[in-house]
């Protein structure tokens, strides 16, 4: 059953390559098949996979299959070779199961869109490069899926190519993402001259022996590394391009910005977490960014009125969370966040595309209302999303991974307790802005009217998510629990294999409950407030809202505390202005001598091809001549 | 000789007499069939022949061949090109009213020669092998004998190789005149090469133009582009690749055994014939509009880079040239036999303006002809670039700094160029008179020229992504040339 490994990639690619060949000639139902059907294959595979690791591991937990040998150059030997161990089970285990949720779905959601087959092709390709990401077991490779993903996610946000601004959000997203991958490009060299090696477990290794704990070398390489993580999962300073990644359509957003790829940054540094640990600053500096994005995109995630573009920024807040676990060596907790995370920002997301399709595409959370009557299926779903996105406790899977995490970063040895402050005031927030979603767009007067109902493929899929939006999380309790005899801790323990535990100092149990009181009061209240401020009494908000301060925030908010225009003014305006200054620069000059210099040569050797015998055979003895010359002076 | 030289000696003797039994079953039967099968199939089994002659390597046969891994890989590459030259000869001569039986004669002939030059180690080998596949070729290019360029092509092939075996003749008489010995590797042992004396250098010089000749490089290039228009495209192809690997792998054999690399006088040489040709034969092709002349710039490009894997020498250098060579035979192959498939009764597709956008019209000839294009220019996944990149390891392993510079230079022109073919393809159809009826109507690339095109281009793929058994290979065979 292993050796089938590399059939999972395979399988998307197949489809990709299918469908990019002959998608035109495809009917609909044809391309959704395929493009659905390998997805699915995969999927089971992926599960029957799971089994057998789970019931019979490898040796070493973890087993590594060398396709071939991609070239060999005086030590330089990449093999394509993958590895399948705890993590990159997990890892695949949500992609391609969430995954082909979310292509069962598009299914009906894109049906007639000019392009459908084009969707299903990017769609596959891009299961393919995230699972080549994952499975990778040498830099280079997981490189390779890497900027793969990159890629399917520029083209997903511009499926609709022909509105310029989507153009220009895909654009903006490739950039962004690209500052942070040639850092990532800068570590992957920097760690081949010194270390020699691309295969991430013995780079990890050689890592320990060459460089030492808290050496120069490691910091430099894990700060590298950490700006690809940056750039790929949305975390400040390079936040910026997720939420006008929302221009894609709604499957794509719950895909690849929301469920996968963004998530991508937390796997990697979770791969590498052996130089991360050799590199305690840089630990620091995850976990601070961690909480100052959960932070930050809280607020932002407040104050949108466009649906897609406050679950964008609830996105990037989670991710900060993953961060946040990641930067205290909580590693588990972070990849049992992702998975949560997986589930019900999917369905969150899907759900709010069943929405917006119902209501003719208004993404204006202020122009809805009321839809909790006219679609109930989507009303109860999404409300379970929300409910899990705000951790409400014991019933949903999104309370014990942020319970984890948080509980993590209270005991941690590298933890403190203003991140744990960070982290539980991040929790306030989120209740708050996730039952503002709800309550703007299900509760209160209907606004609109909704056409129609979603169709069977579309409620599969939010039911199966929603299922596993309450139940996920009980594969690992929290340690609290254990007093009541519910010592759960199969996650944790099942990830052990590849990422170790964390080191923590016990808490009392009255600090613990205390604690926990805490949280469970802020997240509690947030619903409260939220349903104070926008069904009960939704006068409130407008009085603080219109307040010069009010105001002036709000805008900030809006705004992504404005890192667009600061951005923009000190990157973008420059670049553009001395782009324009210097449209006939200096440093063009050598280049367009050189053409110059190309096409008049090219004029000047043509006149020797003057199709004449003898002064052909003049040029034989003209180079004999020279030759004998260079004999003569040497 | 005894029967262990006669086997060894085997994939020698099977198209030598085949071409006889050919020119005797043309006399009886013209039908054409016949002999393209005749003539596959004697190519096929002296192929498999030479595994049985792999048996007793190496083995010196007669002081003129030594058949040994290296020749054995040159000589299999030489009659793979064969094979393939033949099968899109029958396409082309079947659809032209002319003589078609004495074709493969001269095409076996000239593989023939061919196989002699990579299996040579004597002079007289080598001019042997050398006069065999001139004379063949001379007779090929001028085939359509009611076709002025070809005509002329011929002549002037005849009379340019006629005065450079000349200088090949003196330049071998000198260096017999100082060494007393014709035999590569009684030159090789025993010191006979000696501190070089002006009468030695001026001689390997002079071989030097025989071979540049042939080779087609800077400055000895100038007939390259009249030849591959006038003759028919299989024969350009021919000339492209198997006349110029041959004497590759000739001159390779004759480097490395006497260590020529230790003469500043022939180093220099050398050096400056590659820079020549890597400048000159890329801006050549520049602003060129005939596809037949692009490829024969282009291939005079090649042979310069190839000439940097040659100064490089070592062990890299000559895996370089070998894994170089066979992607540059894929594509070459590939590239002429898009041109010698679309050929008309009228002319070859030769005219690049013909072929806008064909891209629309036939993707999957397209697609050829773009894959083929871009493993001439060296970008990745294509076998050209990890022909290029050894070719680049070799150099920078040798810090041959000023002709890899030139390389990079050379690759860069050339990308102008092969891309510039690939916007036609994919290029706007012209509106207007006639509607889209763009590239070549009513010319179907048939079952042969489908499989064959697939087949190069996947290898041309497969070398690309997958190199490692042909580098086994080399490894095993080329590279193993000096003991």
């Amino acid at each position: 059953m292993r050796e089938a490994l590399w059939v999972i990639p395979t399988l998307s690619y197949l489809g990709f390559v299918v469908l990019a060949l002959y998608g035109r000639g495809l009917t609909p139902s044809r391309a959704a098949v395929v493009g659905v059907g390998t997805v699915g294959i995969s999927a089971l595979l992926v599960l029957a996979l799971a089994i057998e690791f789970m019931t019979s591991p490898p040796p070493g937990h973890a087993y590594v299959q060398v396709l071939w040998q991609w070239m060999e150059v005086e030590g330089f030997r990449p093999p394509v070779s993958l590895r399948l161990d705890a993590l990159s089970v997990i890892m695949m285990l949500v992609i391609t199961g969430v995954g082909f949720l979310i292509h069962l779905y598009s299914a009906e959601f894109m049906r007639g869109e000019e392009g459908y087959s084009r969707f299903f092709a990017y769609m596959n390709l891009f299961v393919g490069s995230m699972l080549v990401l994952v499975l990778a077991d040498n830099l280079l490779l997981l490189y390779l899926g890497w900027e793969g993903v990159g890629l399917c996610s520029y083209l997903l946000i511009g499926f609709w190519y022909r509105d310029p601004e989507n153009g220009y959000a895909a654009r903006k997203a490739f950039v962004v993402t690209r500052v942070g991958d040639t850092a990532f490009a800068i570590a992957l060299f920097l760690i081949f001259t010194h270390l020699g090696t691309l295969d991430i477990q013995e780079a990890m290794q050689q890592a320990g022996r060459t460089w030492g704990a808290d050496s120069g070398m490691a910091i430099a390489a894990a700060a590298l590394l950490l700006g690809g993580a940056v750039g790929k999962s949305a975390q400040l300073p390079l936040q910026v391009w997720l939420p006008d990644a929302m221009a894609g359509p709604t499957p794509v957003s719950a895909l690849i910005h929301a469920a996968t790829m963004v998530t991508a940054g937390v796997y990697l540094i979770a791969r590498t977490h052996v130089l991360f640990a050799l590199a305690p600053p840089v630990m620091l500096a995850v976990a601070v960014i961690g909480a100052a994005t959960l932070l930050l995109a809280g607020f932002s995630a407040l104050t949108q009125w466009d649906i897609k573009r406050a679950l964008a920024y609830s996105t990037i807040s989670q991710i900060g969370y993953m961060f946040l676990a990641l930067g205290v060596g909580a590693w588990s907790a972070a990849l049992f966040h992702f998975m949560t995370h997986a589930f019900f920002k999917a369905l969150l997301f899907l759900g709010a595309g069943a929405v917006i399709m119902n209501l003719h595409h208004e993404h204006d959370m202020g122009k809805m209302g009321g839809l909790r009557t006219q679609l109930p299926l989507t009303f109860w779903t999404f409300l379970i999303g929300a409910s899990s996105l705000s951790a409400l406790p014991v019933v949903t899977a999104g309370f014990y991974s942020k319970d984890l995490i948080l509980h993590n970063v209270g005991t941690s040895e590298s933890g403190s307790l203003w991140l744990w402050g960070a982290g539980v005031l991040g929790a306030f927030l989120t209740s708050l802005y996730s039952f503002r979603m709800v309550f703007l767009t299900f509760f209160g007067e209907a606004k609109g009217k909704a056409s129609g109902k979603p169709g069977p493929l579309i409620r599969i899929p939010l039911v199966v998510l929603a299922f596993f939006s309450l139940v996920a999380g009980l594969v690992e309790m929290p340690s609290l629990f254990a007093y009541a005899g519910l010592d759960v801790h199969l996650f944790t323990r099942f990830l052990q294999t590849t990422l170790p535990g964390i080191t923590a100092s016990p808490l009392p149990l009255s600090v613990e409950i205390g604690r926990e009181l805490i949280i469970e009061a802020l997240q509690l209240g947030g619903i409260l407030l939220a349903y104070m401020l926008f069904l009960y009494k939704p006068g409130i908000a407008g009085v603080v809202a219109r307040t010069p301060w009010g105001e002036a925030l709000q805008r900030l908010w809006r705004s992504g505390w404005g890192f667009d225009r600061v951005y923009s003014v000190f990157f973008i305006r420059p670049f553009v202005w001395i782009a324009r200054v210097n449209r006939e620069d200096a440093v063009d000059l050598p280049y367009v001598g050189m053409i110059w210099a190309g096409f008049k040569a090219n004029r000047f050797l043509s006149r020797t091809q003057s199709g004449k015998v003898r002064w052909y055979a003049a040029g034989i003895g003209l180079g004999a001549l020279v030759l004998l010359g260079i004999v003569v002076l040497l | 000789m005894n029967s262990a030289d006669f086997i060894a000696l085997l994939p020698l003797i099977v198209p030598a007499l085949a071409s006889v039994v050919l020119l005797l079953l043309i006399t009886f039967s013209r039908s054409h069939a016949v002999s393209v099968l005749f003539t596959l199939g004697s190519l096929l089994l002296s192929f498999l022949l030479l595994f049985v002659a792999g048996g007793g390597t190496p083995r010196r046969v007669t002081p003129l061949f030594i058949m040994d891994a290296y020749s054995l890989f040159f000589i299999g590459l030489l009659f793979i090109a064969g094979i393939v030259v033949a099968v899109m000869s029958s396409r082309y001569l079947g659809e032209r009213s002319m003589e078609r039986g004495e074709y493969y004669v001269l095409l076996l002939l000239a593989t023939l020669g061919a196989s002699v030059l990579a299996a040579g180690s004597h002079f007289a080998s080598f001019f042997a092998g050398l006069e065999i596949l001139s004379v063949s070729l001379y007779t090929l290019i001028a085939y359509r004998r009611n076709d002025d360029r070809g005509n002329e092509a011929g002549l002037k092939y005849l009379i340019l190789a006629a005065a450079s075996s000349s200088f090949l003749l003196f330049g071998m008489a000198l260096v017999y005149a100082q060494t007393g010995s014709m035999d590569f590797f009684q030159l090789a042992e025993g010191g006979r090469v000696p501190d070089l004396t002006v009468v030695l250098s001026a001689g390997l010089l002079l071989i030097t133009v025989g071979v540049g000749f042939k080779l087609a490089v800077v400055p000895f290039h100038l007939w390259t582009p009249d030849v591959y228009e006038g003759a028919p495209a299989p024969v350009a192809a021919f000339i492209a690749t198997s006349s110029k690997g041959a004497i590759f792998a000739l001159l390779m054999r004759y480097f490395s055994l006497m260590d020529l690399q230790r003469f500043p006088a022939v180093w220099y040489g050398i050096a400056g014939i590659a820079v020549a040709s890597m400048l000159i034969g890329n801006l050549l092709a520049l602003r060129q509009n005939n596809l037949k002349r692009i490829l024969a710039y282009s291939s005079i490009a090649h042979m310069g880079y190839l000439l940097v894997a040659v100064l490089a020498g070592g062990t890299v250098a000559k895996t370089a040239v070998g894994y170089y060579l066979a992607a540059y035979f894929a594509t070459m192959l590939g590239a002429f036999g898009v041109i010698a498939f679309l050929s008309g009764e009228e002319g070859d597709a030769e005219n690049l303006e013909a072929y806008r956008g064909m891209a629309w019209s036939r993707p999957w000839t397209a697609g050829v002809f773009v894959a083929m294009l871009l493993s001439l220019a060296g970008i990745p996944l294509t076998a050209g670039f990890i022909g290029k990149f050894y070719v680049v390891a070799a150099g920078a392993g040798a810090a041959l700094w000023i002709p890899l510079i030139v390389l990079v230079a050379g690759s860069t022109i050339g990308l102008y160029y092969y891309l510039r073919i690939v916007a036609v393809l994919y290029g706007r159809v012209p509106e207007g008179e006639g509607g889209a009826v763009t590239g070549f109507p009513g010319r179907v690339l048939g079952m042969t020229g489908g499989i064959l095109l697939t087949v190069l281009t996947f290898a041309l793929l497969w070398l690309g992504v997958y190199p490692a058994p042909l580098i086994r290979i080399l490894q095993a065979t080329v590279a193993r040339l000096v003991p």
